[in-house]
């Protein structure tokens, strides 16, 4: 394995690790989707690093390249292509959930998810 | 006609976001809406049997190593996936039906998520890539969020926001299982992993084939609302509209056994992988009856129900024969409908009182007689009385257990469904046997004919799969057959 694959992989599994910590033990809302956002960035780093290839050349067939010496010296396309989409959905998802915490802030005033995501069931008995 | 396979998907995509942009033209949404219902159900029946390949790229034969792969999307249409889309199809335009009953104005952006949902489940089943079912499973995550937070009930925006942090955790980890298994075998179509898996090109033994089960499997666990994601999963159905968490209900049966068919299509060679399957399965039958046991929200109720009927369909896949998967698939039908039926009856409970609590509820049997019999033939087919169609999948599974050498499950399967008979007795009792509260007004509200409707089309089903279970029964079989 390449050293520049092994830093990634490094990299990437500190991410994710760094992220679900965020994600499970912080309280405050914005620091746990700034988790969440680690693990999906983690994920997406290793998943292009299981593409890498040491010294290849980009996977783009120019015209005039021999077929078989592309095929063995360029870079493995499809988990780019993987990744591109995830990046889409991630960008998504964390859309969506802003804003949710843009709403949910207007009502409770406070970023804390204790205050903000407490068991409902028991905020309704409250109510009652 | 292969060409009506990508179509079901298409389709609901592209009605969903017609009706989003002409959502201002409300009677022009409306019949958009309700034709395209119609059509989900009808494209799934009248479709044939067969393999789509995206962009016309069929399989490639590579010479020299006499391997067969696959370079682009493929979509497989047998038997499962045509019985499983009509009944989602179904249950779709019963909603769609309801829903644009119910209200004068139409909400476009509600609509666009019940047909984006719809589309993302019929995608999980086509879809032979398992890269292709995660962009889906992500967008039926969006949509069932959306679907909560569109509700007018207390706290569905705190609810939808834990459904989706969660998610957005699982899901993740899943796509890190799936970059393992692209690692280990170049591919993400599964007739290629599968290939790869069992003709030793990949080492079965391996840490990283464990691992990628592992992360997988965490996120079939938030998929299915089993274990330790079955609190939010009932949650999520108490805080969506009746008729939206029938549906809710019916996408996560079909992420469930989507995600797991491809699971054991995998993974079957590593013993570890059933026994998982039985051990969370079992755990989600106890907790969900236990729990609901302990509800006074009769929708929170329904949800736990749920999740203890999804722990059958595990106990059948995870048992590993072709008697026992056929069993769990046919469970799982059943419960899209069974579950499906209590929604909407309870659902037609909280329009007629607006209470969803037990104890402020009684004496309903007198004004809304029509609905206490449907629910009540619904529930005892949740808790396998025959002959309904939840009688037959749940004595196909002690059947299967015994086969399998586990008379002990066969013994929990049959207390877990009596426990379900008591819970649905007890909350029946309390809802329409019991004198009615003297605070309870109910004297001039009525049960939409609508909602009257799709239980009876419902119950019709459950009835006939319970009188005739081999219509259905034969079918999945030939297709366990043809994946074991």
């Amino acid at each position: 394995m390449a050293q520049t694959q092994l830093a990634v992989l490094f990299t990437s599994t500190a991410l994710i690790i760094i992220g679900l910590y965020s994600a499970i033990f912080i309280d405050n809302i914005i620091k746990k989707i700034i988790g969440i956002s680690f693990i999906e960035e983690g994920v997406n780093l290793f998943i292009v690093a299981i593409g890498y290839k040491s010294g290849g050349i980009v996977p783009i067939l120019m015209p005039g390249m021999d077929a078989s010496w592309f095929s063995s010296n360029s870079a493995y396309p499809l988990p780019f292509g993987l990744v591109l989409t995830s990046i889409v959905i991630g960008a998504s998802t964390l859309a969506v959930m802003l804003a949710f915490v843009m709403v949910l802030y207007k009502r409770y005033g406070t970023l804390s998810t204790k205050v903000m995501l407490a068991d409902t069931s028991k905020k309704e008995e409250y109510d009652e | 006609m292969n060409e009506l396979i990508p179509l079901m998907v298409i389709i609901p995509i592209i009605a969903a976001l017609l009706i989003s942009a002409f959502s201002k033209f409300n009677t022009i949404s409306k019949i958009l809406a309700f034709v395209v219902a119609i059509c989900l159900p009808v494209i799934a029946i009248a479709s044939n049997y067969g393999l789509h390949y995206f962009g016309g790229y069929e399989p490639i034969l590579d010479n020299v190593t006499g391997i067969t792969y696959h370079p682009a999307i493929v979509y497989s249409f047998t038997f499962l996936q045509q019985i499983f889309i009509a009944a989602t199809g179904l249950l779709a335009f019963l909603v769609i039906f309801i829903y644009l009953a119910k209200y004068r104005k139409v909400s476009g952006p509600y609509l666009f998520l019940l047909f984006m949902g719809t589309a993302s489940v019929t995608a999980m089943l086509l879809t032979d890539d398992i890269f292709h079912l995660f962009v889906f499973f992500e967008i039926l995550a969006l949509a069932q969020v959306g679907i909560v937070a569109a509700s007018s009930i207390d706290y569905s925006y705190e609810m939808a926001l834990k459904y989706m942090i969660l998610g957005s955790i699982g899901s993740p980890i899943m796509l890190l299982g799936i970059g393992f298994l692209l690692a280990l075998t170049g591919s993400v179509n599964i007739t290629d992993i599968v290939y790869a898996v069992h003709n030793g090109l990949v080492d079965s033994k391996s840490p990283v084939f464990l691992i990628s089960l592992g992360l997988i499997f965490f996120g079939w666990l938030y998929a299915s609302g089993l274990p330790p994601f079955h609190t939010i999963k009932s949650g999520i159905y108490s805080k969506a509209e009746p008729h939206g968490a029938a549906l809710l209900q019916s996408f996560t049966v079909i992420s469930m056994i989507s995600i797991v068919l491809i699971m054991f299509r995998i993974y079957s060679s590593l013993q570890i992988f059933e026994v998982l399957i039985v051990f969370f399965s079992i755990l989600a039958m106890i907790l969900g009856v236990s729990l609901a046991l302990t509800q006074t929200d009769f929708r929170r109720m329904i949800g736990f129900l749920a999740v203890g009927e999804l722990g059958f369909i595990g106990l059948g896949i995870g048992l590993g024969t072709q008697f026992s998967i056929t069993a769990g698939l046919f469970q799982a039908l059943n419960e899209i409908i069974i579950t499906a039926l209590l929604f909407i009856g309870f659902g037609a409970i909280v329009n007629a009182t607006n209470e969803v609590d037990t104890r402020k509820l009684g004496g309903l049997l007198f004004y809304h007689p029509k609905v206490a019999l449907m629910l009540l033939i619904g529930g005892l087919a949740m808790a396998g009385v025959p002959p309904l169609s939840g009688f037959q999948s749940k004595l196909m599974l002690v059947q299967a257990s015994l086969n399998c050498g586990y008379p002990e499950i066969s013994i929990l399967a049959i207390m877990v469904s009596i426990a379900t008979f008591v819970v649905f007795v007890k909350t029946y009792y309390s809802i329409f046997l019991k004198p009615k509260p003297k605070d309870l007004d109910v004297e001039n509200k009525q049960v939409p004919k609508t909602m009257i409707f799709a239980m009876a089309i419902l119950l019709i089903i459950v009835v006939l799969f319970g009188v005739y279970p081999d219509v259905v029964t034969n079918g999945i079989s030939n297709f366990v057959g043809g994946i074991l």
